[in-house]
């Protein structure tokens, strides 16, 4: 039974990720249940308190408490890197589908030069550059005000759109030859039906796969551009500008400001990866999926 | 070959045109205009437009785009800063050797390590070593470079005094005072890239070591070395393809390990010009970023014709 179950993720190493990235994304949900104190009070006369039964993974500079700012940020870090991925994969798969099911004409060119122009975009500078750009802090559409990270999710999803679109591509391309193909046209099924209930879900496997490892390298980038002022805006938590904040306090000893947070990041990256690794090897054995790079 | 070389060098320079037009048209659409930032909010409308006629602010994108890509073409010139009012290649051309040589180091050392852990952990496939190299290249790929890079500092600069806590020490100052600067920078740097290309390099290894023309060149009696030498030229193609997109995204990389190490290099000088609003600057600085990013890959590709020269024959 177990056996079974592990088979699903492709193996032990699947089946920890998997259940890893379950209680990950419970931490984002519940953050307001689970979180001990509320993340943004502060206390100054329990300020740098080191780890110990009142504050179990101690107080910052603030006397803000760690363990409930940790909490909230990973809430901040999967919000920015799931909805990336989601617009990455929207945009990915649609064009890469097209592109490939309507093979061999002008839109099919059309669409693969654009987006190897968008390929030579290096991801992690055009991220910090156009956020720079259009001004850190938070913006208003219609009425509704949005933080800052979401200008950085918005562009590292359209970011992720050519790698997400290759794959598709390459495997609607070779589904839309196959027989069942030309079985449905016979039947008089149309083009658009074909490709959306026949072709795509057929592609699927390995857009799963690099979604999951996107999700990894998105934690990554937020923590990052987070950590060098441009993501997440304090006084709200998130891990990268909590680093940000423990820098300062590096050569005084509070080694907690620093530990909690980074290793709060290690461990989501190592729970997608594990789980990304264990999807490959389940549903993508041909390896069509890239390696994680950004 | 030449036929690839010109085709790929085409459409990179379209590329780099499309790119380029892109960035530019976003810098231009940003709704405060350079005059207001440069002036403070009490330039009057009429100094405002003055700083703008002076800087062709107040002509279409377009034009714009196009004197900027004649400048560059005709003089080398990646434009005019604002703020201070000088062109940016100087600057840019002052604050780049620290950075290119932070990303190289650390790019022959991630290669040259990944590609021998990756070749002996396929050879030596559920040893120890094998086990090693795999663990080292999860941690690798999961462990962000700036978080280890705080670590290592709190370890081995603050409690022990191995390395400087930031800043990298000028030539001048003694070659092993250089690089026991540069070490901590290009070891957080090119981790990750170290761990993503020994995982290809194994996986890549171990599919060609399973071929029929392998067992075919074993039964033959070639001798190990001269097997071994055939199985990496086909092995190493995919791994050539990826470290020629890590050399370019190392930049990126560079930029918030800069930032932790307090080392004034191109990225740092990015960050600057991003608080300080000099869009002119961030154009110019990301334009090279660009253009590094697409002559790697440009490389890598022609890397990969001279690995195995059927490549070159299916691409033309």
């Amino acid at each position: 039974m177990i056996r079974r179950i592990t088979a699903l993720f492709g193996g032990t190493g699947g089946f920890i990720g998997a259940i890893l990235v379950l209680l990950i994304a419970a931490d984002g949900l519940a953050a307001p249940l689970i979180a001990p104190y509320d993340p943004l009070a502060v206390d100054m006369t329990a300020s740098l308190l080191p780890p110990g039964p009142g504050h179990l993974f101690g107080t910052d500079q603030a006397g803000r408490d760690v363990l409930s700012r940790v909490i909230w940020g990973g809430r901040a870090s999967l919000e920015v890197s799931v909805l990336a991925m989601v617009i990455g994969c929207v945009g990915g798969v649609s064009l890469g589908l097209v592109a490939g099911f309507f093979s061999g004409g002008w839109l099919e060119q059309l669409l693969m030069r654009v987006l190897d122009a968008m390929a030579a975009i290096p991801l992690l500078i055009w991220a910090i550059a156009l956020v720079g750009i259009l001004g850190v802090g938070p913006f208003t559409v219609v009425g509704i005000t949005f933080g800052n990270e979401v200008k950085l999710l918005v562009l590292l999803g359209v970011l992720y759109i050519p790698t997400l679109a290759r794959i598709t591509y390459a495997g609607a391309l070779a589904e839309s030859q196959a027989n069942y193909v030309a079985a449905r046209r016979l039947q008089g099924v149309g083009p658009l039906r074909i490709m959306i209930s026949d072709v795509l879900p057929n592609c699927l496997s390995p857009v799963i796969v690099q979604a999951t490892l996107l999700l990894a390298i998105g934690i990554i980038i937020e923590a990052s551009v987070s950590f060098v002022g441009l993501g997440v805006q304090p006084p709200n938590p998130s891990w990268g500008n909590m680093l940000a904040d423990a820098r300062n306090y590096l050569f005084s000893g509070e080694w907690w400001l620093s530990v909690f947070p980074g290793a709060a990041i290690s461990l989501s990256v190592v729970a997608f990866n594990l789980l990304g690794d264990g999807l490959r090897d389940a549903l993508d054995p041909r390896h069509t999926a890239q390696a994680l790079t950004a | 070959m030449l036929a690839l070389l010109l085709r790929r060098v085409g459409f990179s320079l379209l590329s780099l045109v499309l790119v380029s037009s892109c960035l530019f048209v976003l810098t231009r659409a940003i709704p405060d205009s350079p005059a207001r930032i440069v002036l403070g909010q009490d330039g009057t409308q009429a100094q405002i437009a003055q700083f703008e006629h002076d800087h062709g602010l107040d002509r279409p994108v377009a034009v714009q785009y196009g004197l900027w890509l004649k400048g560059m073409l005709l003089h080398g010139s990646l434009g005019t800063s604002f703020i201070t009012g000088r062109p940016v290649g100087p600057d840019i051309a002052a604050t780049l050797p620290v950075t290119l040589e932070l990303v190289v180091v650390a790019f022959v050392f991630s290669c040259v390590l990944s590609i021998l852990a990756g070749t002996l952990s396929a050879l030596l496939r559920d040893t120890v070593l094998d086990y090693g190299t795999r663990l080292i290249a999860v941690l690798g790929v999961s462990v962000p470079g700036f978080w280890l890079a705080l670590v290592l500092i709190m370890a081995f600069a603050v409690d022990r005094d191995w390395f400087p806590p930031g800043g990298v020490a000028p030539w001048s100052a003694g070659v092993l005072q250089h690089l026991d600067s540069i070490a901590l920078p290009t070891f957080c740097l090119g981790i990750f890239y170290m761990a993503v290309l020994s995982r290809m390099t194994r996986s890549s290894m171990l599919e060609v070591l399973g071929q029929d023309y392998m067992r075919t060149a074993r039964a033959t009696g070639l001798p190990r070395r001269r097997i071994l030498v055939y199985a990496l030229r086909n092995a190493l193609v995919p791994v050539v393809t990826v470290a020629g997109m890590s050399f370019g995204y190392m930049f990126g990389w560079a930029l918030i390990i800069e930032a932790v190490f307090n080392i004034s290099g191109l990225s740092g000088a990015l960050l600057t010009a991003i608080q300080q609003r000099d869009f002119a600057l961030v154009q110019g600085i990301v334009m090279v970023f660009t253009f590094i990013f697409i002559l790697a890959n440009i490389v890598s590709d022609l890397t990969n014709v001279w690995l195995n020269p059927r490549i070159a024959a299916v691409r033309t």
